[in-house]
């Protein structure tokens, strides 16, 4: 099966977010080598530029709101484990509006991979500053500038729970398939940071002369801390990777919910025995 | 005793057991096979406040309490002085003599009492059990059953205290209100307990909630319940993730609901109308308590109805129906999430704190639940959305070799993103095509509960006020026809249209009287008169009598 749709693609010539899907698909074609079939890869992604992402790779899934993607992702993964769950989110769907999910998901270890389009910016509504963008910015909500500090995406992420942080950039396709299959491999909450200059705002000179690679993957959560707080946002790797029970097995251990539902006859034997007297 | 039933009320500070004191004599009365309605009535707050629980029993069914009880005990002071109206003729109000002074009733010692023993005030309780068992006739063994099952922390204190506090009421209690035995032990269970085992029933896999009073409690049965019907239940960080979580659930098969009350379905509306357009089958338990805003937490009311009817942007199918009866929701709830898949769209088993967290005695025949089970997609290459002539599109869960998109823009058959204009009206029309197919299946269905009676009036109640009005009918031995819509979007019509020009009253819990609102733009209803109650509290059937009787012809 192909991996295109018949979708009209409407991303802007030169967008981060092509190197981001040829990435994906590169990614996707890689685990089926490795023996994940296809049909159990399921993604989601919220509104904005990076969800367009959706209707452009042939894969199942929820094309759903603005930031609750990671929430319709979680909702997949807790209903049926045995699914791989990709949820695709921009700067400002998953660290504005979807900012409580994003947290939440990685507090609890949920295992599924969420892929942060990092453009800096509120790209498809015009232009405005987003949670992750520097001061400075005069876009149409911020005309003489916007003021607030941006987040640190990998700080966040490693103090909030997530087991895997990495920041990745849409400019070198090899080390953003790496950095997927890694992430998807990963038995627990995924983060990828993945820099993606947006064309009418940015060009890719303003990035490719200032990324660097984390010179080696730190070793403890706090030295990953601190990592993530001295490198500059253009620092591109695995800033953090741990082991920790993922949500769905402690919810209830080796249950599918979905699969293994309980037929109605034995729920109603379950029910007479409460009804009883 | 009032009429054939006999009330047991018990007051006190929350902590002092007068809940559990409530249950117990529930318990007592079904034991005897008699059928039972419990009310509790609780402030939001952990320790403290005032606290009661009315308990009426009788040897036919019965549908609401008594606020005139025939065994008032009161734990305190202000207890005392809240019920001091609540005693019925010929009852008995039986008080904490250490916290009143002389007062009309029998006092009791009840504090330095039970400061004899280490769990002292938390063994009022089984000081009302005490009273109580006096009341009815129960000698010492039957009541020390009853303590060793239902105290079982520290039981020889527990004993011992009963036995004292069983032996000062004896001159003014004993056997004062002995209670005939009937048929059938029954099962008490609460609304909310009902539309638990409903859900299961139907076949529920996934239960998502974020507290909230009175929903809370399906959330705490469920987990409870959680291993024993390999279900998933979560509690995540707000309303608005457990819609999504919902939707994200659905998409993979799994028959899903959540539960709140307004302020937390308020959040939900964006996901429902994500539901809408996705076509997602997500049951949501929307429990009513008094609003605006936060309102009154622990209380009732049904001003939530036009919210209900109207929540989510766009047009989409709404499902909504109410259940009036503790047993009807248990069978409602199983059918509303088999309406959920049937018709893949979102809906809302509306009720009311009075339904989610009283308790009455029941007779439920599992075998009689729907179970839920969408159309599936059979052979082939698979379109989610495929414009079928009844607007239900098969479905098809992941893993599959087939590709499942579920979106939320406007889409074409396969979900792909459309703003083409002939597409975006097709889909529109697809959609709405399932309000017709909908309409066309309920025609079929017990979709209004109608008593047809000799006077010439027309009453119409919806969810649990419909319980206190065919109490205070009984009680009153009035007989008009009674209407319960238990479908109030669609609303029936097609079984509304005679009563239109009849003489129709309507009984509701909304200042603004939303049910008759919608009865009269939906169905043309003809209403003479609102009998309205909005502060909080469930009808009482004798109050409710008198206000029916006035606007009686």
């Amino acid at each position: 099966m192909t991996f295109e749709t018949n979708a009209e693609i409407t991303w802007c010539p030169g967008c981060g977010n092509y190197g981001i899907r040829t990435a994906f698909q590169n990614a996707v074609l890689e685990l089926e080598k490795k023996g994940v079939k296809r049909e159990n890869i399921v993604i989601s992604s919220g509104i904005g530029c990076h969800a367009k992402l959706f209707d452009y790779v042939n894969l199942s899934g929820i094309y759903g709101l603005h930031g609750r993607n990671s929430s319709n992702a979680e909702g997949i993964k807790i209903a049926n484990p045995e699914l791989k769950v990709v949820t695709f989110s921009g700067d400002g769907n998953g660290l504005g509006e979807g900012l409580a999910h994003t947290i939440y998901a990685a507090k609890r270890n949920q295992d599924i991979t969420l892929v942060l389009h990092n453009n800096n910016v509120y790209a498809l509504t015009t232009g405005q500053f987003s949670s992750l963008t520097p001061p400075g910015w005069r876009g149409p909500s911020t005309p003489r500038g916007s003021f607030e500090i941006p987040f640190n995406a990998m700080s966040l992420m490693i103090e909030v729970g997530a087991t895997f942080v990495a920041r990745s950039y849409a400019g070198d396709i090899k080390h953003l398939t790496e950095t997927l299959i890694n992430a998807i491999e990963h038995e627990g909450f995924s983060f990828i940071e993945v820099l993606q200059p947006a064309m009418p705002y940015h060009k890719w000179e303003e990035y490719k002369d200032k990324i660097e690679f984390l010179s080696e993957e730190p070793k403890s959560k706090e030295k990953a801390l601190e990592i993530a707080h001295k490198a500059h946002r253009f620092t591109i790797g695995i800033f953090h990777q741990e082991i920790r029970e993922v949500y769905h097995k402690s919810l209830y251990g080796e249950l599918n919910p979905v699969k293994s539902s309980i037929s109605r006859k034995i729920r109603l034997e379950k029910i007479n025995e409460i009804l009883k007297y | 005793m009032t009429n054939d039933v006999f009330t047991f009320l018990v007051g006190g500070k929350a902590g002092e057991g007068v809940k559990k004191a409530g249950s117990v004599a529930a318990h007592i009365f079904s034991s005897l096979g008699r059928h039972v309605f419990q009310m509790d009535d609780y402030m939001s707050l952990i320790r403290g406040g005032h606290n009661f629980s009315v308990v009426s029993t009788s040897t036919r069914w019965l549908s609401s309490h008594y606020m005139k009880a025939d065994l008032v005990v009161n734990f305190d002071k202000r207890s005392c002085e809240t019920h001091m109206n609540n005693i019925a003729d010929n009852g008995i109000m039986v008080y904490n003599s250490d916290e009143m002074g002389n007062i009309e009733g029998i006092g009791i010692p009840l504090s330095s009492e039970a400061d004899k023993y280490p769990m002292k005030s938390l063994m009022y309780g089984v000081g009302a059990v005490a009273v109580l068992s006096s009341t009815i006739g129960f000698n010492k063994e039957q009541m020390n059953n009853i303590i060793k099952k239902q105290y079982p922390r520290g039981i020889e204190d527990n004993i011992k205290f009963a036995g004292s506090i069983y032996d000062m009421v004896k001159v003014g209690c004993e056997n004062k209100f002995p209670l005939e035995h009937e048929d059938k032990e029954r099962k008490i269970i609460t609304g909310n307990e009902s539309i638990c085992l409903g859900a299961l029933a139907g076949g529920l896999n996934v239960y998502y909630a974020y507290p909230m009073t009175p929903a809370s409690t399906i959330l705490h049965f469920l987990a409870k319940q959680a291993e024993n019907f390999g279900l998933a239940v979560v509690h995540p960080e707000s309303e608005i993730a457990v819609i999504n979580l919902a939707i994200g659930s659905s998409f993979t098969g799994a028959k899903t609901m959540v539960g709140t009350s307004g302020g937390g379905f308020a959040l939900m509306t964006e996901g429902y109308s994500l539901a809408g357009i996705t076509e997602a089958p997500v049951l949501i338990v929307l429990s009513q308590r008094p609003g605006p805003a936060t309102g009154v937490p622990t209380y009732t009311e049904q001003a939530d109805l036009s919210f209900a009817l109207t929540a989510g942007h766009g047009d989409f199918l709404r499902i909504v129906a109410s259940p009036a009866t503790v047993e009807e929701a248990f069978y409602l709830t199983a059918e509303m999430l088999d309406l959920m898949w049937k018709f893949q769209t979102p809906g809302i088993l509306l009720t009311e704190k009075h339904l989610s967290e009283s308790a009455m005695t029941v007779d439920i025949d599992p075998t009689r639940a729907k179970w839920a089970e969408p159309i599936f997609h059979k052979i082939g290459e698979y379109n989610r959305y495929l414009d079928t002539n009844d607007g239900i599109s098969p479905m098809l869960f992941p893993p599959s070799s087939e590709v499942i998109k579920w979106n939320s823009y406007e889409h074409d058959e396969y979900g792909i993103t459309t703003e083409d204009a002939s597409m975006i009206a097709k889909m529109h029309e697809k959609r709405y095509k399932k309000t017709e197919t909908l309409i066309n299946y309920l025609k079929n269905k017990e979709t209004v509960e109608i008593i047809y009676g000799e006077m010439p009036t027309n009453i119409f109640a919806y969810g649990s006020t419909y319980m206190s009005v065919l109490e205070a009918l009984r009680y009153a031995k009035l007989n008009p026809t009674t209407i319960q819509p238990k479908y109030l979007s669609p609303l029936p019509v097609w079984e509304l249209e005679d009563f239109k020009d009849q003489d129709n009253i309507v009984v509701e819990q909304s200042i603004s009287g939303q049910f008759t609102k919608l009865l009269t733009e939906k169905a043309g209803i003809n209403v003479r008169t609102t009998i309205k109650r909005y502060d909080g509290r469930p009808f009482d059937p004798i109050e409710l009598s008198h206000q029916i009787k006035e606007v009686l012809n």
